[in-house]
């Protein structure tokens, strides 16, 4: 039972990680109704430039703002050069574009960077908390990285629900002729979408990082993870996306501890199967009915 | 009837639109006169959605003209509609359905919105205000229909008549001037005919409508002035009474053998 609760805790921090781009992913679909697979790539990007910016400036928080401008920078740039022009002839055109995007950048950061595995400087103690006589298996890296999910997902809430903004992009995203009849410019909501989720997506990336490595490829093992987080909590849902994305971080931490690390991304797959099997629509996601 | 371009608030000349190698819109020329309830009526095909989509920036005639509140309209944009004044209503409802009936209403005037999109993304005070603003307009507008005590409520748990006020709250939330309504009676049951009819008279002579429909009796009792399409040509125009007597109406309607 002790190892359980340790493994469980363990967890919380990879899945909110996971979370984060569960959310990411969910924000572009909201969006444009693309799962963007770029994501990724775009994530694995602006932690490369991320830690550039490290190295000259020496601040980790610099470097966060960086990752961040770049993020919503990149968004846009996806959003605007590749999706859009597919997107207008063919929606699945677009999905296979945004594969072509993630191929793209991983060639291009190997190009820049390299494809040698970097170590990303870690900013706080990743060593297990010590207390009451005992170390957890929960260290104040952690405990910043639950901190700024729960941040980044009430943030995001409260600008889908309490600004215009908000209303505009949930509008969008569910009928673009009504919604630019209400007065909403839809191509720049959807591309502010886009630069929003590339914002959740560097946040993630900056945060994983420094618990893994750095590669141009380090970070697709991430995707697997919060690709099946997003399909399992409804693809649409925030809240599905988080909730997910710790349950997927707690099962791949009782995974690993009871078995192996390398049975995570299998059981990932299972899980994924089992939900399209039973539950299509997710486990947060609803089919919306009106009479007619 | 005489023609006085100075009191109409819309004007279109000689649209033509070809779409997918059919003729749908060969030079209609029709007038919306300010603070009357105008009717566009024909037989399905007749064009009268794509009249609507042409004002509307949905569709790009391929010549002629669009003239509103005196200005020559060239690159009709959707989202500036309700900026200048136009609101328009979908065939059906069109009601966001994630979107409670307040925040569909809201949406109605999010042109008004000043704040840009950082401020509103890190939720900067203002924003607050504006937001607020806008809510108390939208309730007002839920209030005039009759539905404020569904404001929190989903569209998919209304009845349908409802979700029509509601569409309809939206379409006034931004005060428009001109009202373009398509198919309001669609949907709509005998009992609630009465009271949409009494409801589009009461924003006239403040507002100007133009409105497309296929329930006759509705159109001949609420319509100031009619316009009638058929085969992408108006073949007629004039009062309910000058319309309903009309023979080239009645052929289009009820076919030569009909109409004799």
């Amino acid at each position: 039972m002790t190892n359980f609760i340790e493994y469980l805790l363990g967890g919380l921090g990879s899945g909110a990680i996971i979370a984060l781009m569960a959310l990411a992913l969910v924000l572009t679909w909201r969006a444009t109704r693309v799962v963007n697979f770029a994501q990724i790539g775009q994530a694995m990007f602006t932690t490369f430039i991320a830690l550039t910016v490290q190295e000259i400036s020496g601040s980790w928080f610099v470097a966060l703002v960086a990752a961040i401008a770049a993020g919503a920078l990149l968004g846009v740039v996806v959003q605007y050069l590749v999706l859009r022009p597919v997107k207008r002839s063919d929606t699945s055109g677009a999905i296979i574009a945004t594969f072509g995007v993630l191929i793209a950048l991983q060639a291009a950061a190997g190009m820049i960077w390299g494809g040698e595995q970097e170590a990303y400087p870690q900013p706080f103690n990743t060593a297990g908390i010590s207390a009451f006589g005992r170390e957890w298996p929960i260290s104040v890296y952690d405990l910043v990285v639950i901190g700024v999910t729960i941040g980044l997902v009430v943030g995001l809430s409260l600008l889908f629900t309490r600004t215009n903004l908000g209303l505009s992009m949930r509008a969008t995203a569910f009928n673009p002729e009504v919604a630019r009849l209400s007065g909403i410019r839809v191509s720049r909501t959807l591309t502010i979408g886009w630069a929003i989720a590339g914002v959740v997506g560097a946040v993630a990336g900056v945060l994983v990082a420094p618990i893994s490595t750095l590669s141009p490829n380090s970070f697709d093992i991430l995707l697997v993870f919060a690709f099946t987080a997003a399909v399992i909590g409804g693809l649409d849902s925030l809240v599905g996306a988080v909730a997910l994305g710790v349950g997927t971080g707690l099962v791949i931490s009782l995974v690993t501890g009871y078995s192996d690390s390398s049975n995570a991304p299998v059981v990932a797959l299972v899980l994924l199967a089992l939900n399209l099997l039973l539950k299509p629509d997710g486990v947060f996601g609803h089919t919306s009915s009106r009479s007619v | 009837m005489s023609d006085a371009d100075s009191i109409n608030l819309l004007e279109l000349d000689e649209i033509k639109v070809k779409l997918s190698g059919l003729q749908i819109l060969d030079g209609v020329t029709i007038r919306v006169p300010h603070g009357l309830v105008t009717g566009l009526i024909g037989p399905n095909g007749a064009g009268k959605t794509t009249v609507f989509n042409v004002i509307s920036g949905f569709v790009k005639q391929d010549s002629g003209s669009v003239t509103y509140d005196d200005k020559r309209l060239k690159h009709i944009k959707a989202h500036h509609l309700t900026k200048m004044g136009i609101s328009r209503t979908l065939q059906g409802v069109g009601l966001f359905s994630t979107l409670t009936a307040l925040e569909n209403v809201m949406l109605g005037g999010s042109a008004q919105v000043r704040s840009g999109i950082l401020s509103q993304s890190f939720a900067m005070p203002w924003t607050d205000v504006e937001t607020e603003r806008l809510r108390i307009a939208a309730m007002a507008a839920l209030e005039e229909m009759g539905v404020a005590d569904v404001a929190n409520r989903l569209p998919s748990e209304l009845p349908y008549p409802l979700q029509k006020k509601v569409a309809l709250a939206r379409a006034l939330v931004c005060d428009p001037k001109l009202l373009l309504l398509d198919e309001p009676a669609g949907g709509v049951g005998a009992a609630d005919m009465a009271d949409l009819e009494r409801l589009i008279r009461s924003w006239v002579p403040q507002r100007t409508v133009l409105l497309v429909e296929h329930h006759m009796e509705l159109v001949m009792s609420v319509c100031d002035l009619i316009w009638v399409l058929d085969a992408g040509k108006v073949i007629a125009w004039g009062t309910p009474d000058e319309v309903r007597n009309d023979p080239a109406v009645l052929a289009a309607y009820l076919g030569e053998d009909g109409a004799a």
